[in-house]
């Protein structure tokens, strides 16, 4: 049941400014010409994921096609503005910020279907629900989110994230609460060692790890007992992030506030009681790509150079997947970089590459690049476009041009406002002409502590 | 991003701070109308007390517009960041200006300094 479906004889304030919005932005598209055609068909849509790329599609598309049935699986009442959970582990906001019901973003007319996707029969253009129930669909849209694969790292589950200086802003809303937990206690104990780890597969926020550990030293030098703390940044490739100014800028930035560098190690086995881990060096037989490609029976290979060493906090990154019901359906990607591991669509059209009424948007999908909720924000309009065509039977009209963007958090207070996309070795693509990106600045800060929240649910409800 | 974007997103970074800029406009209006009402006018009346206090709270912004944001003067470093806060500190003095002003008028009544 959609929250239309509930008593809407009275207007609250959240409908009000909903509506506000929404009439709002419906003035400004008339204003400019840019208001969209419906298109009339009886087709059934069928959206899996109801995250940041499936709610906007669900809002999209509840405006654009009159006449299908939208229906969009999703199990969580709660939606996460997980872009906020760096500012929640670094002590900057509180959890609850970052919480909203799902209900007050699904539009009016969509089927939720309150539970998880368990299996995709691509063949048959059948979705598998939790309950073993079938759920037909003429038009597909994968919009999951990934999978965190914590159990690749032997002695690791998103439990531990919290207690024996643990700490990962990825596991959750309450783990990035208990991740904050950790690096207070580490501070107050006054001296020791933290390590901050990087992953041998794409993640999410690839600028997370990076931004912890900014943020880390910002409250350590705020202690005014830096120099007693020992910070290690442990990266499983040769570079921290995929555009090469902000790459050379982190990596020279981390020389200079003393912490130690060290490349192609992944974090590979944790032992909680003792506050050991292991890292195990990676390459140059298995040297990652671009893409960080790595397959997951290389997590077990024999005879690899291996380091255990103590901590006393340490920020971990789980490698990361498509869902496993992904993994196991005909959509996964069968050859090239993504293989076994994410959705395979053409990262232009966002279209799947063997299954043309398949569509994937976010965190899923096998792109080098791309998986934040910037980058849903430029494939949204994408995906509506496209999709709209091919029930039409026309040719896709719309390319993505891997636009995605991370404010980097050099200190808290302080960011850079990095937005590129897949062209030219991953140029800059600004969206202010009078923010440079290769600066730091308080403005790009508070863009991110202020703006980026509420542009988050512009895209949600469809607005942006 | 283009103009009807960027309009959009305000819109939302506004949305849930609307009573309380309501309540600022309603406040400032309220005054300023009174004020009328008894006879004041925006050029012809003097309060070096309302404009010091003016320019010291827009002044004050240095110090609490970084720390609101959950960040500090010295991060303000960039030229559009100098422009940015400049432009928030002159709106503050002048939004300060256009409430204490009046006030002072209602307060004092006619000032010897009344043209």
């Amino acid at each position: 049941m959609s929250r239309h479906d509930s008593d809407s004889s009275r207007l609250n304030r959240r409908q009000f400014l909903k509506y506000g919005a929404g009439a709002s932005a419906a003035g400004l598209l008339y204003a400019t010409g840019l208001q969209a055609r419906t298109l009339s068909t009886n087709a059934r849509v069928v959206i899996l994921g109801g995250g940041a790329g499936g709610m906007a599609m669900a809002n999209r598309l509840s405006r654009r096609l009159d006449g299908a049935r939208i229906s969009l699986v999703e199990p969580r009442e709660v939606h996460h503005y997980q872009p906020g959970w760096t500012l929640v582990a670094s002590g900057v906001w509180h959890p609850e910020k970052t919480m909203r019901p799902n209900a007050h973003f699904v539009p009016k007319g969509v089927d939720w279907v309150r539970q998880p996707a368990a299996g995709i029969d691509a063949a048959n253009r059948q979705v598998e629900l939790g309950d073993g129930s079938l759920l037909d669909y003429d038009y597909l849209i994968v919009a999951t989110g990934l999978q965190l694969n914590y159990h690749l790292i032997d002695g690791m589950s998103p439990e531990l994230v919290g207690s024996h200086g643990i700490g990962s802003v990825y596991a959750s809303i309450e783990g990035a609460a208990r991740t904050r937990n950790a690096i207070d206690a580490w501070i107050a104990q006054g001296s020791g060692k933290g390590i901050f780890t990087a992953a041998p597969t794409p993640v999410k926020c690839a600028g997370a790890p990076l931004k912890m550990t900014f943020t880390t030293l910002s409250r350590l030098e705020a202690s005014g007992r830096r120099d007693a703390f020992q910070m290690e940044f442990i990266a499983p490739g040769l570079g921290l992030f995929t555009q090469p100014y902000i790459n050379d800028f982190v990596k020279q930035r981390f020389d200079a506030q003393g912490v130690t560098r060290r490349h192609q190690y992944r974090l590979s086995a944790i032992d909680p009681q003792a506050r050991e881990v292991e890292f195990t060096f990676v390459g140059p037989d298995s040297e990652f790509t671009s893409h960080h490609q790595l397959r997951e029976s290389e997590f077990s290979r024999e005879g690899e150079r291996r380091v255990v060493t103590d901590y006393d906090f340490i920020h971990v990154v789980p490698p990361m997947s498509a869902p496993d019901f992904i993994k196991a359906s005909n959509l996964i990607a069968q050859d090239g970089p993504f293989r076994g591991e994410w959705l395979d669509v053409d990262i232009h059209t966002m279209q799947h590459n063997r299954y043309p009424e398949v569509f994937g948007i976010g965190d899923v999908i096998g792109a080098p690049i791309n998986k934040t909720a910037a980058s849903v924000k430029a494939q949204a309009p994408v995906v509506e476009a496209n999709l709209l065509a091919q029930m039409q039977g026309q040719a896709l009209p719309r390319r993505h041009n891997g636009y995605t963007s991370c404010p980097m958090i050099t200190g808290i207070g302080k960011a850079m406002l990095v937005e590129f996309g897949y062209d030219d070795n991953f140029a800059f693509l600004p969206s202010f002409s009078f923010i440079d990106p290769k600066d730091e600045s308080w403005v790009a800060w508070v863009m991110k502590d202020r703006m980026l929240q509420p542009a988050y649910y512009a895209v949600l409800e469809g607005q942006a | 991003m283009t103009i009807t974007g960027a309009l959009t997103v305000l819109w939302f970074a506004l949305a849930p701070f609307l009573w309380p800029i309501a309540v600022g406009v309603v406040l400032l209006v309220a005054v300023q109308g009174l004020a009328h009402l008894r006879g004041y006018r925006i050029l012809g009346y003097r309060c070096l007390a309302a404009n010091l206090a003016a320019i010291a709270v827009g002044l004050s912004g240095l110090w609490w517009i970084p720390l609101f944001t959950h960040s500090r003067l010295a991060y303000v470093a960039s030229v559009f960041d100098w422009i940015a806060l400049v432009g928030a500190l002159i709106g503050l003095t002048a939004v300060t200006w256009l409430l204490l002003h009046p006030l002072s008028y209602l307060l004092q009544g006619k000032s010897p300094r009344y043209a």
